[in-house]
């Protein structure tokens, strides 16, 4: 009886996930898990990417990110999912994919990033693996690149280009569906420039750009929050002449 | 009256009638060519002759004597009257033109008395008996004559032998400019001729509206223009006029929306103007014109015009106080539909955030409140306030414009979250304060708990299972609804508004159950106000995944359908039948949506007030038995005016309809009388045209006939008798015929 009680005085001191009214609509870096995946990549990436976004905008972001499998119903609880990993995933089944075409019908977001590509940016074992995972959910949609003429490119910073732990490619590749980008292929390791240990040392250096890459990778990450929470509201007519003339004058 | 006369034997007929009476004739000529032969006794044969001729007719004829009961009956004379507003109108004297109809009618039944009169009055359609009261027999909105002749041509009754047309001769068909060919068609088909008298002839001195032309259908936010044609009649003096268009407003006096002056030439002038409506839905404009003195008809001087404003595209304001999955969900559901032009500002940096860039990096632009809440408020039909706190981005300062704004009929919604409601600061404001235009009262105490965080899944009212509002959102999800995370505490909710949803547990100030779901009227506007910030759960949720998320839309499609009065989501269609006239009693039929249902709704309540508040008369309120789905709502006589008749079933959300109240309308927009037109009427379907006050027994009406009844035949001798007469002076006419020398 002592015993119980005194377990469950514990259980009620240990931190709940702040769910205060006004953060279940916050934006959740939630790690999308299949096959034997146990975590993200780059397992401290998601609570940076939710602290910086915290740190540099209004939009609330979920202190704790949670992790989903996909085929668990609660793939359908939220709007956004990121997938990662280093190494080739095993083919999905039939219950994930059916979890996951049902997130996509009710318009999820899913960012894919390539925590291992090729030096220059190609995909590595995990982003083959993923695209041809993902090819199977969403048959009709193939992937396009997308550069800085997209709205990810200016939903809160203005960015030239896509950057993460590796230079690469100077652009993403999407799926859009129905007008919406609903998969977003990052062959940058992004998380891998997110991810900080508990020291507050950065986990992993970002080549070849350092400090400045490391920022790019940050402020993309935000932009694909943003992008998540505002969707095109970037391209509002309202937005186009000031944006235009910042690019004009912002230097290359 | 009994008459008695002969006839020959009813077994004749009349070809053998007239064979004998021929061959009768042409023994008469026979005997005088006979004459001449003759030796003697020339007096003797022809009197003898003409007996025997005579004898023999009347042997073959054999006549018999009638008497019958006969009497004489009037043709049918169908008298049209013309029963129009523009009867009540002066004519010369200072007496009404009804009154001159009256004693023409008076007339005619004086001096026509071998015809049978059927009086009638015309005006809008087939004619009808003319009422005796003053007001009804000039109360049609019409002086539709053309139709009313129509009509007789179709009517299964005894078709007239003429008809008598008494007008004031100003009518809507035929029309002024009608040709001659047009007007003899229109008694070719009665095949009768028509009279016509003319109950005036002078026109009053007047100046007025004559006509009000709109280019096209109104669409809110879009210029249209109008052209006013002014008149000038009965020797005032009108060279220029001044004309204003105003639109009738909810919340004050009549706006001026633009002004010009009228240059009139030979009596007549045309202006154009341009006006703009901003709001959709009926907009009663008043057209006036500033008539010179010794006008005698001032009610024509203004014209009330009902449009029906269309919206071409809802413009939506949506602002946003930080992005969320909430916020995220409004704004994919507003660009999804294409009839939906929005424009959006989020708050996506505040002043704590340092988002490490220098503002060149940034995609961020200047919130421009003052712009929005000022200068182009009106250009918007509603505006979503999402999760935004008033205070830091100085939108306080522009509340009691929004206010105002909603109060002129604009629409407003405000959505929960954490910075919405009393911890947004609108507590105190001309939108959450007692007088405010929120459907529910905000607590504006210092220390005011603003949000409940425990969650919970909001409760259904009667008036929310009732509303068509919601009734896609529960075709969807039945009575279900997603766990909402925490709630903005509200207040109570105001008279007059409507609760749809409630928290299962939280209590207002006054112990009802806190409103999560509010709607409300403020004004010529609507307010709504949902306390969650949790909405887009109907897409991301297990409801979600169940319904496909279509919940959401469904949600939005009817809120804003509702602020934007969108007949699919009004408990009821209201109209006015047969139109409104000042001083006359009305019928509102309501039609009731037939899903219509909740706490009181076997009962409709109707309140009808002045838009324009400037009359002292107290607002109507009238409480009838639900019955069916359609109801008839009688309402006393009204003023000239615009008025606003607001429709509440049971306790449920409110149906408004704006209408407008003339004295004369179109009737009395050209005072002028048209004698002339009535003449060539009568020309031309060859007709008499008579003014008031000639001699009517002059008109020429057809001649009665005659009807017999009770009638007798009786032979005035049996056959053996002519017979025997003939045969007698046959005999006698050969003895003489001998004797004189002929054979």
């Amino acid at each position: 009886m002592t015993v119980g009680l005194v377990i469950g005085v514990l259980v009620a001191l240990v931190p709940q996930p702040a769910r205060a009214f006004g953060d279940v609509g916050a934006f959740d870096p939630r790690v999308l898990l299949t096959g034997t995946q146990t975590g993200a990549a780059r397992p401290t990436a998601p609570m940076r990417w939710s602290n910086e976004l915290l740190s540099r905008t209004s939009a609330p972001a979920r202190a704790r990110p949670t992790t989903v499998r996909a085929d668990d119903r609660a793939i359908t609880d939220e709007p956004f999912v990121f997938w990662s990993g280093d190494a080739a995933v095993a083919p999905l089944t039939g219950s994930e994919i059916a979890g996951l075409r049902r997130f996509f019908t009710l318009g999820g977001i899913m960012l894919v990033d390539d925590a291992a590509p090729g030096p220059t940016g190609q995909p590595g074992p995990f982003g083959k693996s993923a695209r041809e995972q993902i090819a199977r959910v969403l048959p009709d949609g193939a992937p396009i690149p997308i550069g800085d003429e997209h709205v990810i490119f200016r939903t809160f910073y203005l960015l030239r280009r896509a950057e993460g732990r590796i230079e690469g490619a100077k652009t993403l590749d999407a799926i859009v569906r129905g007008g919406r980008t609903q998969v977003i292929f990052s062959e940058h390791d992004l998380g891998g420039a997110l991810a900080r240990g508990v020291t507050g040392a950065w986990e992993l250096p970002v080549v070849p750009g350092g400090d400045i890459q490391r920022e790019h990778a940050i402020r993309l990450a935000v932009n694909i929050a943003m992008y998540v929470l505002c969707s095109n509201y970037k391209d509002d007519q309202v937005h186009a002449p000031f944006l235009m003339r910042r690019r004009a004058l912002a230097p290359e | 009256m009994l008459a008695a006369h002969l006839a020959s034997s009813s077994d004749l007929p009349p070809w053998a009638v007239l064979l004998a009476c021929a061959l009768a004739l042409g023994s008469f000529v026979l005997l005088a060519i006979e004459l001449r032969r003759r030796e003697s006794g020339g007096a003797a044969i022809v009197l003898s002759g003409l007996l025997a001729v005579a004898a023999l007719l009347l042997a073959v004829l054999r006549p018999v004597r009638i008497a019958a009961r006969e009497s004489l009956v009037g043709a049918r004379v169908v008298v049209l009257a013309d029963a129009s507003r523009s009867m009540a109108l002066e004519g010369e004297g200072g007496k009404p033109r009804r009154a001159v109809r009256d004693e023409v009618l008076a007339g005619l039944e004086k001096s026509t008395k071998d015809a049978r009169l059927l009086i009638l009055g015309f005006g809008d359609g087939a004619p009808k008996p003319l009422d005796n009261s003053p007001e009804l027999s000039t109360s049609a909105p019409r002086s539709d004559l053309a139709a009313a002749l129509r009509a007789l041509e179709v009517a299964p009754d005894e078709r007239p032998a003429a008809v008598v047309v008494v007008s004031d001769g100003r009518l809507d068909d035929p029309p002024e400019d009608a040709s001659a060919a047009t007007l003899r068609a229109l008694g070719q088909s009665l095949a009768v001729p028509i009279h016509t008298i003319a109950t005036s002839q002078k026109a009053p001195p007047d100046a007025s509206i004559r006509k009000v032309l709109a280019a096209g259908s109104a669409v809110a936010h879009v210029p249209l223009p109008i052209r006013v044609e002014i008149g000038c009649a009965g020797g005032l003096a009108c060279d220029e006029l001044a004309v204003t268009a105003r639109e009738l407003r909810d919340d004050g006096p009549p706006a001026l929306l633009a002004s010009g002056l009228a240059h009139l030439k030979d009596g007549k002038g045309t202006l154009d103007l341009t006006v703009t409506l901003e709001r959709a839905g009926a907009r009663i404009l008043e057209i006036a014109v500033a008539a010179p003195s010794g006008d005698t008809v001032p009610a024509n001087d203004r014209r009330l015009v009902t449009f029906n404003v269309a919206r071409e595209r809802v413009r939506v304001l949506h602002v946003a106080g930080r992005p969320t999955n909430d916020v995220r969900a409004l704004r994919e559901w507003l660009k999804s539909d294409a009839s939906v032009d929005v424009v959006a500002f989020f708050i996506l940096r505040t002043a704590i955030n340092n988002p490490n860039a220098s503002q060149d990096e940034l995609a961020l632009i200047p919130f421009p409140v003052d712009e929005l809440f000022s200068e182009h408020l009106p250009s918007f039909d509603a505006v979503v306030l999402q999760d935004f706190d008033a205070q830091p981005y100085g939108l306080e300062r522009h509340l009691p414009a929004l206010a105002k704004y909603v109060r002129e009929g604009g629409g407003l919604i405000m959505v929960g979250g954490k910075n919405a409601f009393v911890q947004g600061g609108y507590a105190l404001t001309p939108l959450g304060d007692k007088t405010g235009v929120l459907p529910v009262m905000l607590d504006g105490t210092p220390g005011a708990t603003a949000a409940d965080v425990s969650s919970f899944v909001p409760a259904w009212t009667a008036s929310g299972l009732g509303a068509p509002l919601l009734g896609p959102l529960r075709s969807i999800v039945g009575e279900d609804l997603p766990d909402m995370p925490g709630a903005n505490v509200l207040g109570d909710v105001r008279a007059g508004s409507v609760v749809l949803w409630t928290h299962p547990t939280r209590k207002t100030p006054s112990g009802a159950p806190m409103p999560v779901l509010a709607i409300g009227d403020q004004g010529d506007g609507r307010t709504i106000a949902l306390g969650v910030d949790g909405g887009w759960l109907f897409e991301f949720s297990g409801l979600g995944a169940r319904t496909a998320g279509r919940g959401y839309g469904a949600l939005w499609d009817g809120l804003l359908g509702w602020l934007m009065r969108d007949p699919r989501f009004e408990p009821a269609q209201l109209e006015v039948v047969g139109g409104c006239t000042a001083g006359l009693p009305i019928t509102l039929r309501a039609r009731l949506l037939a899903g219509v249902s909740g706490a009181g709704t076997d009962k409709v309540t109707i309140d009808v007030s002045r838009i324009d508040k400037t009359s002292a008369a107290a607002p109507i309120h009238i409480e009838k038995p639900r019955g069916g789905n359609v109801v008839d709502v009688p309402v006393p006589a009204l003023e000239p005016g615009g008025y606003t008749a607001r429709l509440h079933v049971g306790t449920g959300a409110t149906t408004r309809f704006d209408f407008a109240c003339e004295a004369g309308g179109d009737e009395w927009a050209d005072s002028r009388p048209d004698p002339g037109r009535l003449q060539a009427l009568a020309e031309a379907t060859g007709g008499r045209f008579m003014n008031a006050g000639e001699d009517l027994s002059l008109l020429p009406l057809p001649k009665p006939t005659v009807v017999s009844a009770e009638r007798h035949v009786v032979p005035v001798a049996p056959p053996w008798a002519w017979t025997l007469l003939a045969a007698v002076a046959l005999g006698a006419h050969w003895i003489v015929r001998r004797k004189g020398g002929l054979s």
